[in-house]
């Protein structure tokens, strides 16, 4: 079989048998990283090289369009001392633990619901998914519309049911901004996590729940006892994934606030992004996410040992 | 043959005691969730076809004289066209691309036995899992030193650091499903290596290559931030930025914003729901499954 199978079903780490007798270009290592050449070629120039020069950068002070000095650790030393760095960071780590909090319910809700069979489930399946197909622009565009203080129909609607008399300014005041940014996004994402849990549903043996039954589990029992615990590794990788999204998500204060009213919603990406490109001072900005990065990383490693798992 | 695809979840069995205890509050989450979602839709819809009076002056919650004048407003005012254009050429180059790449790249990583596989697709499933909200201040050198400044091209070329890793994870989690012996079988016969993946491993694994490219036609579709720095010229725009960049003080511009926002969205609707299956199960396979 050897001969023949030119080592397809080899366990791993065992030499291609008969290496030597191969024509060059049938060796598994030489087609190997032949076909994975065009890749790592980007791979090289589009993380390696903009990775070095970022943490190069970081220690210079670069700006556009001028040559760089190093100047050490200046950039870190000026960058942490700022205020708006900590408030950024603050209102980052705010925005991904509520917005996260909040898709989790409702997505843990849309699948429970999906879950079960009534008439126009897969319509319903398809329709609720909409936020999460629109492009994110779309997303954050619509709800800037939705929510705007003199024509939108958020405010016409709650002023006619009699909720409010005065308009209300969702994005525009200090103490609404976060809390509207977030509902916008927890809108446009949600649905992932709704999909992602009822996949994970389907997978959970309806024996198990019968036997619970049988056993006189209440629906609560149930839930807690067998569709968590089912649903574990779902659960953990969807949260990570989001974890890591949502902390780096730029769309949705860029477009809907632009980080203000008085930087109340201002994030460490929109803080970077006003840094780098609009005052032009790359090495600063490249320092932001070299501190981001190390943290960030231990939680990809940690994830993708998980998305692994089963390799 | 599909039976080696990645298994569509099969339609669950309904528990007929638990769902008439629930049945009441399960109608109103539904109904609870299908209001959140729809709300917000509506606006858009509703605005679009709305003229500039009924949108500012007059508000009405449903259309009384729908009208197209917004959506005409869009297309030859603000030669929407253009920037859409412009988001076919890039998004379509890098699906091309990229599905390209990462089939070559999955087929080795899954199944040549060679050192340093495993390692390949760490760092595969590594810089798919990191975001470009970290690279894209090097990446704008990136492109400067390349001399892509204020090109299509240095959209398409760094849409690749984003498509590649997610297309070649995606792959890989396809190929990994379907059984080797099927490629040995046609070596058997005579085929090469190259030959098996293309005439035997690639035609089972369809639904995973439609589910790559439609996940990478919409993700080059959908980039925001790479465009915003990149791209300062309006004609070379694209949807997402124009859109963006429409929004100017307090200027009647929401009816054409929102008629251009239902026509960035359409491309990508339409596409979701015409391969539905492909995409679930991709999305099964890739991002969550492993």
């Amino acid at each position: 079989m050897a001969t023949y199978s030119h080592g397809v079903s080899a366990p791993i780490g065992r030499r291609p048998a008969a290496r030597s007798r191969r024509p060059f270009l049938q060796r598994e290592g030489v087609l190997g990283w032949l076909l994975l050449s065009p890749v790592l070629l980007v791979m090289l120039v589009l993380v390696v090289w903009p990775f070095s020069t970022a943490i190069w950068m970081s220690f210079t002070d670069k700006s556009i369009g001028r040559e760089a000095n190093w100047v050490g650790l200046a950039n870190f030393s000026q960058v942490l001392s700022s205020p708006r760095f900590g408030r950024a960071i603050q209102n980052s780590l705010v925005f991904t633990v509520v917005a996260i909090f909040l898709k989790f319910v409702l997505g843990m809700a849309m699948a429970l619901v999906l879950n079960k069979a009534f008439f126009g489930r897969n319509f319903l399946r398809a329709y609720l998914l909409v936020p999460w197909v629109l492009p994110g622009f779309v997303a954050y565009m619509i709800w800037r519309w939705f929510l705007d203080p003199l024509q939108g129909v958020l405010n016409y609607a709650l002023t006619d049911i009699g909720l409010i008399t005065l308009p209300l300014e969702f994005l525009s005041s200090p103490a609404s901004a976060m809390p509207s940014v977030i509902l916008a996004h927890v809108w446009r994402s949600f649905p992932f996590f709704g999909v992602a849990f009822l996949a994970g549903l389907q997978n959970i043996p309806a024996e198990q729940y019968e036997a619970a039954a049988v056993d006189g589990a209440n629906g609560w029992q149930k839930f807690l006892f067998i569709t968590i615990p089912g649903l574990r590794h779902v659960i953990l990788v969807v949260l990570m994934l989001a974890t890591i999204w949502t902390f780096n998500a730029f769309e949705p204060v860029y477009l809907l606030t632009g980080g203000g009213p008085a930087d109340s919603t201002l994030v460490y990406t929109v803080l970077a992004y006003e840094m780098g490109i609009v005052n032009m001072r790359l090495g600063e900005a490249s320092a932001v996410p070299v501190m981001i990065l190390p943290l960030l990383g231990m939680f990809i490693v940690a994830l993708s040992g998980l998305m692994n798992r089963d390799e | 043959m599909s039976s080696f695809a990645p298994a569509v979840a099969p339609r669950p069995r309904p528990l007929r005691l638990q769902q008439r205890l629930a049945f009441a509050p399960a109608a109103l989450v539904v109904a609870a969730l299908t209001l959140f979602v729809s709300l917000p839709l509506y606006s858009m819809v509703a605005t679009a076809f709305k003229t500039d009076k009924e949108i500012y002056d007059d508000f009405s919650y449903i259309p009384r004289q729908p009208t197209l004048i917004q959506f005409e407003r869009v297309i030859v005012g603000d030669r929407f066209f253009v920037n859409i254009q412009n988001s076919v050429i890039v998004a379509t180059t890098t699906t091309v691309v990229s599905v390209t790449m990462s089939v070559l790249a999955a087929f080795a990583v899954v199944r040549l036995r060679f050192y340093g596989r495993v390692w390949i697709a760490r760092l595969i499933l590594f810089k798919y899992l990191l975001p470009t909200t970290l690279i894209y201040i090097p990446l704008f050198l990136v492109v400067n030193g390349l001399g892509l400044a204020n090109t299509l091209q240095s959209l398409i070329f760094t849409y690749l650091s984003f498509s590649i890793p997610f297309a070649t994870w995606l792959l890989m989690g396809y190929f990994r499903g379907i059984p080797a012996e099927l490629e040995e079988q046609a070596m058997i016969d005579g085929c090469s290596r190259i030959g098996a993946m293309l005439r035997v491993l690639l035609p089972i694994a369809a639904p995973g290559v439609v589910a790559a490219a439609i996940f990478t036609f919409t993700g080059a579709w959908n980039e925001f931030l790479l465009a915003l720095v990149f791209i300062n010229r309006p004609a070379l725009q694209t949807v997402p930025v124009k859109l963006s960049s429409m929004i100017v003080g307090d200027q009647y511009v929401w009816g054409s914003i929102m008629a251009g926002a239902i026509l960035a969205s359409l491309p990508v609707v339409v596409l979701y729901f015409l391969a539905q299956r492909f995409v679930v199960s991709g999305l099964a396979a890739g991002a969550v499954k492993g």
